[in-house]
């Protein structure tokens, strides 16, 4: 069966070749039948690499240990939802994983516009072809999923942090945002290739964008919420290489998602537009680079990889493909129409853009720095948490500002005095807040302070928009259903408001106190005592899981545990910690024995009250919301394009 | 209409405020710390970050005065252990002799004071040698 | 190796190669063989159709925004002859290029 998936494999490689080099010839020689085999080798591409998957899945659900792969990642006690989450579980699997989702997507794409744009699609298929030859390449002579050996009598199992629900839908939610991002890329590509650099192409890959730009941000939200419960250090987010790899691409994504909306209204930004999308694409090829090569440190990242070199390679390659093409095609990007105010929704787009960008170039300044001083300098030297939190408050409350201004500002022009006209009931709101969030202590944080009023406004003109808007439609439904784009747009701003609360709560108002206690004894902290109730060590089937029990009594009254387990197969430990979500006073009780002794009954326990972090996982679930409602499809705006973009001939 | 569009002053005018507060950042704040593996520590001393396999025994008790204190030694070729004493949390499970980990702190006089310690998760995406 | 994999693995292969020429077994000789690209006829009448959503999606933005209150009644009045006037002269020029109406 590894010998099918090997040739699985290299049908796939070669279907790719033949895509790329025939598509391109098709598309520059303008032979519409050439250009269809093309596109029929793309799908193709897309069948053999879903037999490969198919073979690899198969042996991860049989435990089959000839496949190396499989003994490396799963053993005899591992249950089956866990043995397939495996798949992506290591570098070869998570790959193959890659190239499914890219062929899908692009077989997909191309059928579905197919009608469409014709000459446009017969370039995107040698593109997408290209990406795909790449990673074809990679797994059939660099990482393949089908090594072979003697099957040995177990494998070695799966991490045991791993095995978490969370961690299973973390890896292929990131992908689809990952991968998602080729497609606008393709297509981007594909209209300057064939001259057709009006809007269509954006038109026609708006929801991918979203669909993708969502399935990243959902991905990054597991992550951070699997790194809250499981790792346990009290955060969600250490500003590791490996989360910034995911954020980045997120960032850029998101401000491209904005301006292509100055794009389809006034013709403008065309360049800007292209910048951002193969930016967008090139990070995230370029995280996967990161996560994989070893290259910085991290708490995701291993020892020198020779795959780094290839990534790196891919990176650099695309990266001239882009900027080339950009050059070429710069006299056909000329704007139809320029920005006439400085005060106009078009200009806060632009200044959302900036702030966008700017906080992902300080990211990847970031991540890069230690490459870059080890080339200069010759000595690697790494930047901390403190950056980054700056540039985070630099940019990120303008932009949180930003979110309320927008949507309540005139498109081409305004005056002031009519932009604070409508601003006014938000502003009163943000300034009642403030007042009330100072006199209830909450200037004890200057940029949470900020945080929250800035989020109270934001939440004010969303209703304010929402309220006049249902005043004039007559109902919600109909106000919303008639524009979902940008309705949709605003429950995710609102999600974006609950997230930033959640971060401003807790990190700048949350309170740390750690103690050494005995049997009986207790700690304060924010009106909770915790008391040692002593250690308690549980033998269960394949893990051996010691707690230690704390009494809490005073603002709650329950018990908490926390401590360790050890597995036994594989033999590794993990870190268990105890979170009280206190829902009535919106915050989490949340405890860390480490050093806990059995015998003596001693524990060491750090205890962290975090106010309102759950917000950060209900904004997740709001931000899931808005972006289907924007996603929705709208049968009569599809009508129109296809009759629109289908030329008459069949 | 205006003749001349404002977006160039607007971008020109961003992009200043921008690199002015990047500049604000770096000449205020502390700035980066050296990352450098066993081997390299000699001849430096104050804040460091230093990359490197756990060499055991591991005695003490990172929440205890003395310390929590274990050795490194260079992930990759030979070198000699430097020693560590780590005051803070306790390492994750992860710890443990042989793993790759990074210790921040300062280094003086020979040995390593550690405040934090990143333990890399063991590798996903690296073969590791199945049973037979 | 399997005798089963080893068949099935030749009529897939078979299947691709059947599928990767499709389009020349189902159209031997054609007279054609360019895409389909829009002619610059097509194009002129995408281009002016686009041109009339815009401009009408721009009024209707317009008298939306004035109703809910983002526009003062000055800027209104400001704004609405121009885009009321490009919205016109869009039309009248699909008028003129005698397009037949949309499906």
């Amino acid at each position: 069966m590894a010998d099918l998936g090997r040739a699985a494999l290299a049908v796939t490689l070669l279907l790719s070749v033949y895509a790329l080099v025939v598509g391109s010839y098709a598309a520059f020689s303008n032979r519409r039948r050439l250009a269809t085999s093309a596109r029929n080798a793309l799908l193709c591409a897309f069948g053999s690499t879903l037999l490969a998957a198919g073979i690899l899945a198969s042996a991860l659900y049989r435990h089959d240990f000839s496949f190396v792969y499989v003994a490396q990642h799963t053993n005899r006690t591992l249950s089956r939802a866990y043995s397939l989450s495996a798949f992506w579980g290591g570098q070869e699997g998570s790959l193959l994983l890659w190239l499914l989702v890219l062929t899908g997507y692009g077989a997909l794409a191309v059928l579905v516009n197919r009608r469409l744009l014709r000459d446009l699609i017969a370039w995107v298929v040698p593109v997408i072809a290209g990406i795909a030859t790449f990673f074809a390449v990679v797994l059939v002579a660099v990482a393949s999923p089908f090594g072979t050996q003697t099957t040995p009598v177990d494998g070695v199992g799966l991490t045991p942090s791993l095995q978490n629900p969370y961690m299973v839908a973390h890896p292929p939610m990131l992908y689809l945002g990952y991968v998602g991002l080729s497609i606008p890329f393709a297509f981007a590509a594909g209209a300057l290739l064939s001259g057709n650099t009006d809007e269509r192409w954006i038109v026609a890959t708006r929801r991918w964008t979203l669909a993708a730009w969502m399935f990243l941000g959902l991905g990054q939200l597991i992550g951070s919420h699997w790194a809250y419960v499981e790792v346990g250090w009290g955060g969600y987010y250490a500003w590791d290489p490996v989360e910034n790899a995911a954020l980045m691409p997120w960032l850029a994504a998101t401000a491209f998602l904005h301006s292509v909306m100055i794009q389809e209204r006034k013709g403008m930004l065309k360049v800007w537009n292209m910048v951002l999308v193969a930016l967008a694409f090139e990070l995230s090829i370029f995280g996967t680079f990161l996560t994989r090569s070893g290259i910085v440190q991290s708490i995701h990242s291993f020892s020198q990889s020779s795959i780094g070199g290839w990534f790196l390679g891919f990176v650099v390659l695309s990266s001239l493909f882009a900027v080339g093409l950009i050059l070429w095609r710069l006299p056909l990007l000329k704007a139809r129409t320029k920005l006439e105010s400085a005060l106009s929704r078009e200009a806060t787009f632009l200044y959302n853009n900036l702030l966008l960008v700017a906080l992902c170039l300080t990211i990847l300044w970031g991540v890069l720095f230690p490459i870059v001083t080890q080339l200069f300098r010759g000595e690697t030297r790494t930047i901390g948490r403190p950056y980054y939190d700056f540039f985070l408050r630099g940019f990120g409350l303008p932009l949180l500002l930003l979110m309320g201004i927008g949507p309540l500002i005139a498109w081409r022009r305004t005056s002031w005095r009519a932009l604070l006209r409508v601003l006014a009931w938000p502003i009163g709101v943000a300034l009642v807040a403030g007042i009330a969030l100072v006199a209830a202590g909450a200037g004890s944080s200057k940029p949470g302070l900020i945080a929250y009023t800035f989020s109270a406004f934001v939440l004010a003109t969303i209703a304010v928009e929402l309220i006049r808007g249902t005043r004039v439609t007559g109902s919600l439904f109909v106000l919303i259903s008639r524009n979902r784009r940008r309705y949709g747009g605003y429950v995710v701003h609102a999600a974006v408001v609950l997230a930033a609360i959640g971060i401003a709560g807790s990190s700048a108002f949350g309170h740390t106190v750690e103690r050494r206690l005995a049997l009986g004894q207790s700690m304060k902290i924010d009106g909770y005592t915790l008391t040692n109730r002593g250690v308690r060590v549980t033998p269960k089937a394949n893990v051996v899981e010691t707690r230690a029990i704390l009494a809490v009594t005073g603002r709650w009254n329950g018990t908490v545990e926390s401590g360790s387990n050890q597995y036994l197969n594989p033999p590794e430990p993990s870190q268990e910690v105890g979170i009280k979500t206190d829902w009535w006073r919106a915050q989490d009780l949340y405890v860390i024995a480490d050093d806990l002794n059995v015998n003596t009954q001693v524990i060491y326990t750090k205890v962290l009250v975090k106010p309102l972090v759950n917000l950060l996982w209900i904004g997740g679930v709001v931000f899931l919301f808005g972006s289907l409602i924007a996603l929705w499809p709208d049968a009569r705006e599809q009508r129109r394009l296809v009759t629109r973009l289908a030329p008459a001939r069949a | 209409m205006p003749t001349r569009s404002p977006a160039r002053l607007i971008i020109a005018l961003s992009v200043a405020a921008v690199l002015a507060v990047f500049l604000v950042y770096t000449a205020l704040a502390g700035g980066s710390t050296p990352q450098l593996t066993p081997s390299q520590l000699a001849g430096h001393t104050g804040k460091v970050s230093a990359v490197g396999a756990v060499v055991g025994p591991l005695l003490g008790d990172s929440h205890s005065a003395a310390g929590l204190r274990f050795g490194l030694k260079n992930i990759t070729g030979k070198s000699a252990v430097v020693p560590v004493v780590y005051h803070g949390d306790k390492p994750p499970p992860l710890f443990a002799v042989g793993r790759h980990v990074v210790v921040s702190g300062s280094y003086a006089n020979g040995k390593v004071t550690g405040t934090d310690i990143l333990t890399k998760c063991p590798s996903k995406y690296q073969a590791s040698k199945p049973t037979a | 190796m399997n005798v089963t994999v080893l068949v099935l693995g030749i009529l897939l292969a078979a299947g691709v190669v059947v599928v990767v020429a499709l389009p020349f077994l189902r159209e031997p000789q054609v007279s054609d063989d360019r895409l389909d690209a829009p002619t610059a006829d097509e194009e002129r009448r995408l281009t002016l159709r686009e041109e009339r959503d815009r401009a009408l999606a721009a009024l209707r933005e317009l008298e939306f925004d004035h109703r809910t209150g983002k526009i003062t009644d000055e800027d209104y009045r400001r704004d609405l002859g121009p885009l009321r006037r490009a919205a016109a002269g869009a039309l009248k020029r699909i008028d003129d290029a005698e397009l037949p109406p949309e499906e």
